[in-house]
């Protein structure tokens, strides 16, 4: 374990080819498993049984039973862990390998909302399954174990490394969903003169509040009982409506609040670089997480997208008096665009970057190393690239 | 007097999310797309139809973000970053423009339909030259006043060619003033720009247009907003109060009122609306009321977007309803 410049990964990796297919159905490839294999061997996993699996269901043209499905996710899960420990990372999980996606993960456990009829647009054709919160949140009776807790146990008995949970946090689940069911109370409380603007706030205010203490906080306590040490919460549209910071602040407090002897960080991306205010990017958080439960120390942050530490970081060193925040600096740039390029960051520019967020932040010992974001969009061998680079930046920063 | 139409893009039905999710992958076709597109726009132009809209509008499937048709068919501007849209889960791709852009008309029409069903689609969404300027990056030119002035007689051309395609009226979506205004950074010089941008293209022959505000509090510019050189102001009736709006009178102005929140699948009560656009024909004395969502439904999917134009539908019954009973 490195105790200058560590390196973690943000959260998703991209699932094995043979097994999104082998889940859908379809048949797996022989380039696929050939694929499997040749990783499988790299990373020193033994995979026999998983490809007979595939194999035999390939010869039998059906679909994975429940049983299979469980041995392919957990090697899955495995192949993840091993990828980041024989790599160098030093704090590992598993990839995110048992969930779907960040948002329809959890969503699909909380009872109080129902999923909309259609996909919603937001990013081009990118659309994403919105949850409609119809009454009061909480999480469905038994729903622990394929949210967290299975992936948690098994990741906790296989690594060899300490490990970092991600989740969910509320005020992202808030913003991604559609508010129905505060929106229409706070409406039915308020007085006839109430401003909209106010009752929204109030609305969004009591819905983040809900998911913290009913979804997220139930997850957290549970990962807290089995002895996480690290857990991140991942609020990517942190700086979505900047009326709204004081939500999303309230949000982790309530979900961090009197859970002891665990470390917390925040994951942020892509914040607003138009912002129609004096202020933009992560100047934008500033000063209300200032008001973060102490237990929060940890700001997880895409940077190398935009590649403006120097703007980006001086807010935090502004602030230091008040709050010395560490910083998981993302080092390289992980957006399907740069893939298609073909274009990837080298060892020497990560550890120019690196040193660039020390030098900004006054102090080595604050600066961690990750990627911008999760990788799941991308393609497995680059993932494997990046990871090198990074680890290899991170070393040669070591050196100065 | 009273009146209602759709202000902007329609919520994608499940069939074109998983005709284009198939393109995107490889699996299937752009016609295959094409095709569920039209057949979906002509299924909206008759909800329009049947709930009697007074404007009917392209629902927009085609387009992404407002500034797409300005962004990749102008000449002069190109595609630059991504941002999200305000505080929507959706981006936008900031324009990236190298002006003075010379005038340049039809680079609408390809995203508008209006080939496929003429004569049907009588209302265009053009972006307004102010939140057009506010959130992208322009070069090339001596000032910001000069920038605003060359992008309203763009839009103002580009109106104007929409007539002659049987556009009879034009909004302009103008949701940064009201935000800057909400988010308390607004200067006057905002104000000044907004008002030599409305000199330009305010007024178009042969529509009557609208300056279309959203995602903000248009309270407090109210008093500015109606004195602009446009027929009608949009307000978001979502995020503006009611008693702001009763507190100025509207002599000559159109006034649109964002009633319907297009960003929440809660359901209006169609009874409570029609008070509401009541007391405002009653205290402020508009030339014309319009009943509409505060903004495009694409933020929510095609069936609470179906739903929301039957509300507006049924507001309209009721209100001809008691016209018809006061004659």
């Amino acid at each position: 374990m490195n105790n200058v410049f560590p390196t973690y990964e943000v959260g998703s990796l991209p699932k094995l080819n043979a097994r999104v297919k082998a889940a859908k159905g379809q048949p797996v490839s022989g380039v696929d498993l050939e694929e499997l294999r040749h990783y499988a061997q790299r990373l020193s996993i033994p995979c026999d049984a998983v490809i007979g699996l595939f194999e035999r269901q390939n010869g039998e043209q059906r679909a994975l039973t429940a049983e299979e499905k469980s041995i392919v996710t957990d090697f899955n899960s495995l192949f993840n862990l091993r990828l980041q420990e024989q790599l160098g990372l030093d704090f590992v999980y598993d990839g995110e390998a048992r969930r779907t996606e960040m948002y329809h993960h959890v969503v699909r456990h909380v009872k109080g909302f129902e999923l909309a009829p259609e996909m919603t647009r937001s990013r081009g054709p990118d659309s994403w399954r919105m949850g409609i919160c119809i009454a009061p949140p909480s999480l469905k009776e038994g729903s622990l174990p394929a949210l967290v807790t299975r992936e948690f146990d098994f990741a906790t008995y296989h690594a060899a490394r300490p490990v970092k949970v991600p989740l969910d946090d509320p005020y992202m689940i808030a913003v991604m969903s559609d508010n129905r069911y505060y929106t229409e109370l706070v409406k039915s409380q308020a007085p006839a003169a109430s401003h909209p603007r106010q009752l929204r706030y109030e609305a969004k205010q009591m819905f983040t509040l809900a998911l913290a203490e009913n979804v997220i906080r139930p997850q957290v306590q549970a990962l807290v009982e089995r002895g996480a040490q690290w857990i991140q919460l991942d609020v990517p549209a942190a700086t979505l409506d900047l009326e709204h910071l004081p939500i999303m602040v309230a949000g982790i407090n309530a979900v961090v609040a009197g859970i002891e002897n665990v470390k917390f960080s925040i994951h942020v991306c892509y914040p607003r670089r138009v912002s129609l205010t004096e202020k933009q990017g992560y100047d934008l958080l500033f000063p209300h997480v200032l008001k973060l439960h102490p237990a929060v120390n940890h700001f997880s942050l895409e940077l190398a997208n935009a590649d403006h530490y120097e703007q980006d970081l001086a807010v935090f060193k502004q602030h230091q008096d008040q709050r010395r925040f560490e910083i998981g600096i993302g080092v390289v740039d992980i957006t399907q665009e740069q893939q298609v390029l073909g274009r990837m960051e080298t060892p020497e520019i990560v550890r120019q970057r690196i040193l660039r967020a020390a030098t900004v932040l006054g102090d080595p010992q604050l600066v961690f190393v990750a990627p911008d974001c999760g990788l799941r969009q991308l393609q497995l061998e680059r993932c494997i690239q990046l990871y090198e680079t990074m680890v290899e930046g991170a070393a040669l920063a070591r050196k100065g | 007097m009273f009146g209602i139409y759709l202000t902007g893009p329609f919520g994608q039905s499940q069939a074109l999310y998983q005709a284009r999710n198939e393109e995107k992958r490889g699996r299937g076709t752009k016609e295959a797309v094409s095709q569920q597109m039209i057949k979906d726009t002509q299924e909206v132009l008759a909800f329009q139809q049947a709930a009697h809209l007074d404007f009917v509008i392209d629902p927009s499937f085609s387009l992404y973000y407002l500034f797409q048709p300005f962004a990749e068919q102008v000449e002069g501007v190109r595609v630059g970053p991504q941002e999200n849209w305000f505080n929507n889960n959706v981006f936008y791709w900031r324009p990236q423009i190298h002006g003075p852009l010379r005038m340049q008309t039809g680079f609408t029409e390809k995203y508008l339909h209006l080939g496929h069903f003429p004569h049907t689609i009588s209302l265009a969404v053009l972006p307004s030259p102010y939140t057009l300027l506010m959130l992208s990056d322009a070069q090339g030119y001596a000032d910001t006043g000069a920038a605003i002035t060359n992008l309203a007689e763009l839009l103002a051309a580009e109106a104007q060619h929409l007539v002659t395609k049987g556009i009879r009226r034009i909004q302009y979506d103008e949701p940064a003033i009201v935000v800057k205004q909400s988010l308390g950074s607004l200067r006057e010089e905002d104000l000044s720009l907004l008002r030599r941008a409305m000199d330009i293209c305010g007024h178009i022959s042969g529509a009557s247009t609208c300056l279309h505000t959203y995602f903000g509090d248009a309270g407090p510019l109210l008093p500015y907003l109606s004195a602009l050189p446009v027929d009608g102001i949009g307000v978001d009736g979502t995020e503006t109060s009611l008693n702001d709006i009763l507190k100025q009178t509207y002599k000559n102005k159109e006034i649109a009122l964002g009633l319907v929140d297009a960003r929440n699948t809660s359901l209006e009560n169609p009874e409570e609306l029609v008070e509401k656009v009541r007391k405002v024909a009653e205290k402020t004395h508009p030339k014309k009321v319009w009943l509409t969502p505060n903004t495009g439904t694409e933020y929510r999917g095609f069936t609470h977007a179906a739903q929301k134009v039957a509300i507006l539908g049924e507001a309209k019954r009721i209100l001809e309803m008691e016209v018809r009973e006061h004659e």
